[in-house]
């Protein structure tokens, strides 16, 4: 008896779960089969298959607009601020975890409270800043904005992974007469690899995303990235919802694939802080 | 074949030593207009063509973000050459912070080809100098779709009255009437513009500009009333539909009328080159009353006063008050320029053109959007509302005025 | 140990600070020059009135008194407040209270339950702006997706984006699958680390599901339930790039979707068709905004931490 309302429950928990699933999935998969259909189609017919593969939205796509440059810049925007964001991160933790200094309580409070400010809100003499620096309209200012508002979570995790790691095999190495910056290469910042993937991830899904920024301190079309490149391209073809769901799925496509590959890491990665 | 030789060589030594020679002046022209980089390009290869020293390159941006690059890259003294300016109140902003180079007689003696209430858009109240030379005028209006007038055996509306009549015989017959919807806000502006210029006339605009009176007026009350009427023949769902949904429906032939501006005739016939249409001027209030269409000036064209190369964009920026410049921009954009004598070839854009004869101003435009509230930004957020009935039109007239009172000092106390 | 270190250092303290310094101070030159910089001018900003796009003279608290107390912007700023509340009582019931129940679900390891996982914490990793413009476009009054379903059971679906009535609950419904996963999964970690034993000895004393949910789990995930509150609390008063994308700068319709992100965009920056900017009243509802956000996620803090001990 007990069994089988047991059954009967969890089959209903079983069952709502496949209709979340079917929620979180099935927009995406209209997304992705709309690409391949023309106004009419996706208007008369949203549910049906697309009556051909055919890649006329794709090649208009990639003849008409500056998508693959948006692409490209979006990838080496957010992977120069992920380098830098573990290199300073990574040092400055380094610093505060390891060795004891006059200031580090101040320093390690200053990095916390940059998790807590939105940058946003600063934006006006942000790019003020920016320009006095001639940083407005280049890669290296957005840079340089990513990494500041990646470093206070970096920093933070980064120092409390270091300081989990033992002293001894520091000190061994110390009294073996290696200099400080051999200790923290070779033997300190290998055994960190793990913290500095969740770093990397942590940082890297919401540069690759972020609209605001580039929004603001990007004006030339060459150098737009992804989500604001989207919404230039979207600004053009608001009527052709064909190449619009091309557009869309296309920008989604590099990090869901990313995702999938490593789904474990980006799910440690973007929930870490919430999850201790 | 020596000879043939030399000859080359010459004329390769002579590339090379004059090459160096040719100080080419790279200029960079910002605007927020996406759509026309194709024109913009022929019309800057023209004067490239003139100007062999200058080139100017087209640079432009999504249009809602253009208030906010454009005044970030001015700020900072940087931004493009030569800069597309809204009109009015939007302009103001700008000059006095200074951004702007002024333009006179003797830099751009091209300003004398402009009329006088096209120049206002581009001056300045405090010193009644102009900074921005006009560009192009636009007029709101009714988009009609010849065909399914002609299917449904009907003749477009000229009155209020035969608009409905029109409307309802339009609606049987399974047609959307009025493609317009209330999803895009500056869209819904010009909406109200269109509908409630005929019923108010020039004089209520005097009214305004004295203080003799408000938007709680009863003429501005009676006209915002009759546009609840307009609800019943705008498409299902009308409060979601925006700019651009409401301008399918209408070249689709799925609706049969659009108050729209005179800006899109170019985009609609690019889009379905086999639409049939008219435009003409919206609903008068009685028979026999003079067309009214709303008719505002767009913006212009400014020199960046941080520009190195502030000599080739006044050159560039007078060549573009020319007749030439003119023509050629009429013919390719579809856009009224304000130059006089400009040939307006198109016999639709004609239409247009006298139609800004009797035309009145964009109320909101033209005189409510120097400062903060500005009429735009009231009546926008409040037409919705009204539309959907959670407010009436006393409210809305009402808090208009209050909002303006703030700083428009003939409504202060009233 | 500790004493090997100290007189390894002593010896040369210099070269230590040195080295000390200059770890630390690539990242630090940053963040001042980007974040505390920035942050300190939007302070003094906030105190100047601004003539077209420059400071000009210091009006003191002006800024602050016409964002707060003079109509019709005070109107506007409580209209978007308002929004922002609705907003998080929405996100806290609706995202997390799923959330929550979910994870209890895949707690219980039913077939599956991993794969769910990867599969509900999809969106999060994409893009509000794909997000917003993908539902966007699905909930269009007449070509979207999910008007045409409705159709489809003769029932004629709502304009959502363009009523009043329907537009803050369909972008918030966007915003629900889009980080739905996120409060999923921290809460599942939560669950997953209340050990074995404990939730077995409850199943023995004949605990169900409800007793066990109500005086197990909730008790003892108390701080990823803070977490989840502070974040989504966070979230909510800074929210602005998919209402950006689905209802545009000015919150239309007629502002009901208005909240505080979009209009200090506005204010600051002007938009074509409407307003025109002031980056002094920006400025101030800028720094309006994070007292309020640092000063109740700091309350809010301490009150569920010490909920948590109590708990």
């Amino acid at each position: 008896m007990k069994n089988s309302s047991e059954w009967f429950k969890n089959g209903s928990i079983q069952a709502l779960l496949v209709l979340n699933a079917l929620i979180m999935l099935y927009p995406l998969v209209v997304m992705v089969l709309s690409s391949f259909k023309k106004n009419a189609e996706i208007f008369t017919a949203p549910f049906a298959l697309p009556e051909s593969f055919g890649f006329d939205n794709l090649q208009k796509v990639w003849d008409q607009t500056n998508f693959v440059r948006y692409m490209l810049n979006s990838l080496g925007v957010t992977a120069a601020s992920i380098v830098l964001i573990l290199v300073f991160g990574t040092m400055a933790a380094y610093a505060i975890a390891r060795y004891e200094f006059r200031w580090s309580g101040a320093v390690l409070m200053f990095f916390i409270s940059g998790m807590t400010i939105p940058l946003k809100l600063a934006i006006i003499p942000l790019f003020i800043q920016l320009d006095t620096l001639h940083l407005v309209d280049t890669y290296a200012g957005l840079v340089l904005v990513y990494v500041a508002m990646g470093l206070p979570s970096a920093v933070f995790i980064m120092t409390g992974f270091l300081r989990t790691l033992p002293r001894e095999l520091e000190e061994s190495a110390r009294i073996d007469g290696a200099n400080e910056l051999l200790i923290m290469l070779k033997i300190m910042l290998p055994l960190a690899r793990p913290a500095m993937v969740i770093v990397a991830i942590q940082n890297a899904v919401p540069i690759w995303n972020d609209f605001f920024f580039p929004l603001i301190l990007i004006t030339s079309d060459d150098l737009k990235t992804l989500p604001q490149g989207l919404t230039v391209f979207i600004g053009e073809f608001t009527t052709d919802w064909g190449v619009m769901f091309t557009g869309l799925t296309l920008a989604a496509l590099p990090i869901t694939l990313l995702y999938i590959v490593l789904s474990k890491q980006f799910i440690a990665g973007i929930t870490q802080g919430a999850v201790k | 074949m020596r000879a043939f030789a030399g000859l080359l060589t010459a004329a390769t030594i002579a590339w090379g030593l004059s090459a160096p020679f040719t100080y080419a002046t790279d200029i960079s022209f910002w605007t927020w207009r996406q759509e026309d980089k194709a024109a913009y390009n022929e019309l800057f290869a023209d004067f490239t063509k003139k100007n062999p020293d200058i080139n100017v390159k087209f640079q432009s941006f999504p249009d809602e973000n253009y208030p906010t690059i454009a005044s970030t890259a001015l700020a900072g003294g940087k931004g493009g050459d030569v800069i597309h300016t809204h009109a009015y109140g939007w302009l103001e902003q700008f000059v006095k912070s200074g951004y702007f180079v002024k333009q006179d007689a003797s830099n751009m003696p091209s300003l004398a080809n402009m009329s006088a209430d096209a120049l206002l858009s581009g001056t300045y109240r405090a010193d009644s100098q102009v900074y921005s030379l006009p560009f192009a005028s636009q007029t709101l209006g009714l988009f009609i779709n010849k065909d399914v007038f002609e299917k449904a055996g009907l003749k477009a509306p000229t009155t209020w009255d035969e608009f409905i009549v029109v409307s309802k015989a339009l609606k049987d017959k399974g047609v959307i009437p009025l493609a317009n919807g209330l999803g895009t806000s500056w869209f819904n502006e010009m909406f109200v513009a269109t509908f409630t210029g005929p019923l108010l006339g020039q004089e209520f605009v005097s009214d305004l500009k004295s203080g003799k009176a408000t938007f709680k007026d009863p003429r501005y009350i009676a006209a915002l009333t009759k546009l609840l009427e307009l609800r019943a023949y705008m498409p299902t769902g009308f409060e979601g539909i925006d700019y651009s949904t409401a301008g399918q429906l209408f070249i689709s032939g799925r609706a049969a009328m659009l108050a729209g501006g005179s800006f899109d005739i170019s985009t609609y016939r690019a889009q379905n080159p086999k639409l049939k249409m008219d435009f003409i001027a919206p609903p008068a209030a009685k028979v026999g009353d003079i067309p009214q269409a709303t008719k505002f000036f767009d913006g212009g064209y400014a020199v960046n006063a941080a520009s190195p190369n502030k000599e080739a964009a006044l050159k560039l920026v007078n060549w573009m008050g020319t007749k030439e410049f003119g023509d050629k921009f009429t013919a390719l954009l579809g856009n009224i320029s304000p130059i006089k004598g400009v040939d307006v070839k198109d016999p639709l854009l004609a239409e247009v053109a006298k139609l800004n004869e009797t035309a009145m101003p964009h109320i909101n435009v033209v005189y409510f959007r120097f400062e903060k509230p500005t009429g735009s930004e009231l009546l926008q957020s409040g037409i919705t509302k009204m539309m959907s009935g959670s407010i009436t039109p006393e409210q809305l007239g009402g808090d208009v005025t209050n909002g303006l009172a703030k700083w428009y000092k003939p409504f202060q106390g009233k | 140990m500790n004493d090997d270190r100290r007189r390894a250092l002593i010896s040369q303290p210099q070269r230590r600070s040195l080295w000390i310094l200059f770890l630390l101070l690539p990242a630090i030159v940053v963040m001042t020059l980007f974040v505390v910089w920035p942050l300190l001018s939007a302070l003094r900003f906030a105190f100047y009135e601004f003539n077209g796009l420059s400071p000009s003279q210091f009006v003191g608290l002006e800024n602050f008194r016409k964002v707060l107390f003079e109509e019709p912007f005070s109107d506007w700023t409580y209209n978007a407040f308002c929004h922002n509340v609705i907003v998080f009582f929405a996100l806290m019931v609706f995202e997390n209270g799923t959330a929550f129940l979910i994870a209890f679900a895949l707690l219980k390891g039913l077939p599956g339950h991993r794969i769910h996982q990867v599969i509900i914490f999809l969106p999060v990793v994409l893009s509000s702006v794909i997000v917003g413009f993908l539902w966007k476009l699905f909930l269009h009054p007449m070509f979207g997706l999910v008007n045409g379903a409705l159709a489809l059971i003769d029932i004629q679906g709502p304009a959502w984006l363009g009523s009043e009535s329907t537009a803050l609950g369909s972008i918030i419904f966007a915003n629900i699958w889009h980080w739905l996963g996120f409060p999923t999964l921290v809460l599942l970690a939560g669950m997953q680390r209340i050990s074995a034993e404990v939730i077995e000895a409850a199943r023995l004393d004949g605990a169900g599901d409800y007793v066990l949910l109500r005086r197990i789990i909730w008790p003892l995930i108390a701080p990823s339930v803070t977490i989840v509150c502070i974040l989504t609390f966070i979230g909510s008063f800074n929210w602005f790039e998919i209402p950006y994308v689905m209802a545009g700068l000015t919150g239309s319709p007629g502002g009901s979707t208005d909240v505080l992100g979009l209009y200090f965009y506005r204010t600051a920056f002007g938009s074509v068709s409407s307003g025109i900017q002031d980056f002094g009243q920006g400025s101030a509802l800028a720094v309006l905004m994070f007292l309020f956000v640092a000063g109740f996620s700091f309350v809010g803090l301490r009150f569920l931490r010490r909920r948590e001990i109590q708990l």
